[in-house]
């Protein structure tokens, strides 16, 4: 398989933006240019993590629904538009089984956040979900993205059995990248050990991808123009 | 001799019972191990509490179910040449704007997707206008993200019925005014592409829908001649043909499509 560069494989540079929010914009510049392999994004993620505050499980939980609600919608995505149909078969299996997985994840923190539970936001992956090679690229980035994530929040929780359930997602979202590493024949445990990032850094990071978007804006009080 | 016999035919019963018996013993020693502090006194582990139950756990995960009555559309996000073919050097077909008549963000429906030589995705969509049904190719970053709807609104244009669909199943079914003689509804599969309301005047009833239809016979409109979907102040002449070319409903039945029929609904008038 041929090395691509960052900026190659993902066109809209939201993946470039996010390592560059999480490990500054020297690290990134040096990913464009360098081949990416899977000990240099997760190195890159990897940055040393900041201090957080005090913030409450429900804070917790509704950016990981937000989170994990980005991810469903992208595999979700490339199913509809037949980009995951259209995969050889051991990714395309990879693909259907974290979709599946992903929407699980969705299902559950929906429900025990009950009325809590945030709004669902409006996603445009650009041409992320276009391309196979886009969309795997994508896929273990986001995983490698969720794994720093939850471990990082995972000791801010404070209500153990809640804790006990996100080392559970946790577990999980880990076994989705190193497959994923895998398929791309990249080292699937790249490190002996995890960091994980503080939520004020994914929240940007999520955020500079440019995945969440407004809804469009489809209503209007304006009088009809049509033919009547 | 008689009693032998008959214990003789319950022993494979016995045995079973005896060995599941055994088996049960053994699992309830296993699963005992690590909670007891008596069995593993003097190691240390006795302390050792159970795993903490998680205090949610997903249910099964399930696989996406058929995609065959979705419909797929996207805002226009900049203003872009729509071409003939997904190529850069394709003739150009018109010029999409990222605003609709009544100001709100354009929607097409988009019906296929290829990359061009050089690598970059083009989404063929459908184009709002004249012959309708035209379509052209766009580059994907034109538009935004992919919305979908599991609905459509079926126009019988003979029969003068509206039917809308979620998932080939029947939701609601009204009688509809359509075009007269001179400014016929014209035929096709169109979009919804916004939703109007509070606007002044009772001619649209409380609730209208803009479509991507446009009047072969209406160019001279303004807007063009868009078609749309709306309520009335005449529902006495529902259904029939009595209009330039919209679809006109009662306005209780104009509201209940309201809140059954999402933007982006395919509109198919035959």
């Amino acid at each position: 398989m041929t090395d691509l560069t960052l900026g190659a494989l993902d066109r809209d540079e939201a993946l470039t933006q996010v390592v560059d929010e999480l490990c500054g914009s020297t690290r990134a510049q040096l990913l464009r240019g360098a081949a990416v392999g899977g000990a240099a994004m997760l190195a890159a993620l990897a940055a040393p993590s900041v201090a957080e505050g005090r913030v409450s499980d429900v804070r917790i939980l509704n950016f990981a629904l937000r989170f994990e609600r980005l991810q469903a919608a992208f595999y979700t995505q490339g199913d509809e538009i037949g980009t995951v149909g259209r995969m050889p078969e051991p990714r395309r299996e990879w693909a259907e089984v974290l979709g599946a997985h992903e929407r699980a994840h969705v299902r559950i923190l929906k429900r025990v956040l009950g009325p809590k539970a945030g709004p669902r936001p409006a996603f445009d992956f650009g041409a992320a979900t276009e391309t196979d090679l886009a969309f795997t690229r994508t896929v273990v980035a986001m995983e490698d993205l969720t794994v720093a994530f939850l471990t990082g929040v995972s000791p801010l929780l404070r209500d153990r059995a809640v804790t006990a359930a996100i080392f559970g997602l946790l577990t999980v979202e880990a076994r989705h990248a190193a497959w994923g590493r895998h398929l791309l024949r990249r080292a699937p445990t790249p490190r002996p050990f995890d960091d994980g990032r503080t939520l004020a850094s994914v929240q940007r990071a999520v955020a500079r991808t440019g995945f969440i978007v407004d809804r469009p804006r489809t209503s209007s009080r304006r009088s009809p123009r049509f033919t009547g | 001799m008689t009693r032998l016999r008959a214990a003789t035919r319950r022993w494979p019963a016995v045995a079973v019972a005896l060995a599941a018996a055994c088996a049960a013993i053994l699992v309830a020693g296993l699963a005992g191990r690590s909670p007891s502090p008596h069995r593993a006194a003097g190691t240390g582990l006795s302390a050792l509490p159970a795993p903490r139950a998680p205090a949610f756990t997903p249910g099964r995960p399930t696989r996406l179910g058929s995609t065959r009555e979705l419909t797929r559309w996207a805002p226009v996000r900049a203003p872009v040449v729509a071409r003939g073919a997904p190529d850069p050097g394709a003739p150009a077909l018109a010029t999409l704007s990222t605003r609709t008549p009544e100001g709100t963000d354009n929607a097409v429906e988009v019906l296929d997707r290829r990359t061009d030589g050089a690598g970059r995705p083009w989404l063929r969509v459908a184009l709002p206008l004249l012959p309708n049904g035209t379509t052209g190719w766009v580059p994907r970053g034109a538009l935004g993200g992919y919305q979908t709807v599991d609905t459509r609104l079926v126009i019988d244009l003979r029969t003068l019925r509206a039917t809308l669909l979620r998932r080939g199943r029947v939701v609601l079914r009204a009688p509809v005014g359509v075009g007269r003689a001179g400014w016929p509804t014209p035929r096709g599969t169109f979009l919804v592409r916004n939703r109007l309301t509070r606007y002044r005047g009772a001619t649209y009833g409380p609730v209208a829908f803009g479509t991507s239809a446009r009047s072969p016979r209406a160019t001279d409109w303004p807007a063009g001649g868009f078609v749309g979907i709306h309520g009335t102040d005449r529902p006495d002449l529902v259904p029939g043909r009595i209009s330039h070319g919209c679809i006109r409903l009662r306005n209780a039945d104009i509201l209940a499509l309201d809140r059954r029929m999402p933007i982006g609904t395919p509109v198919i008038i035959r």
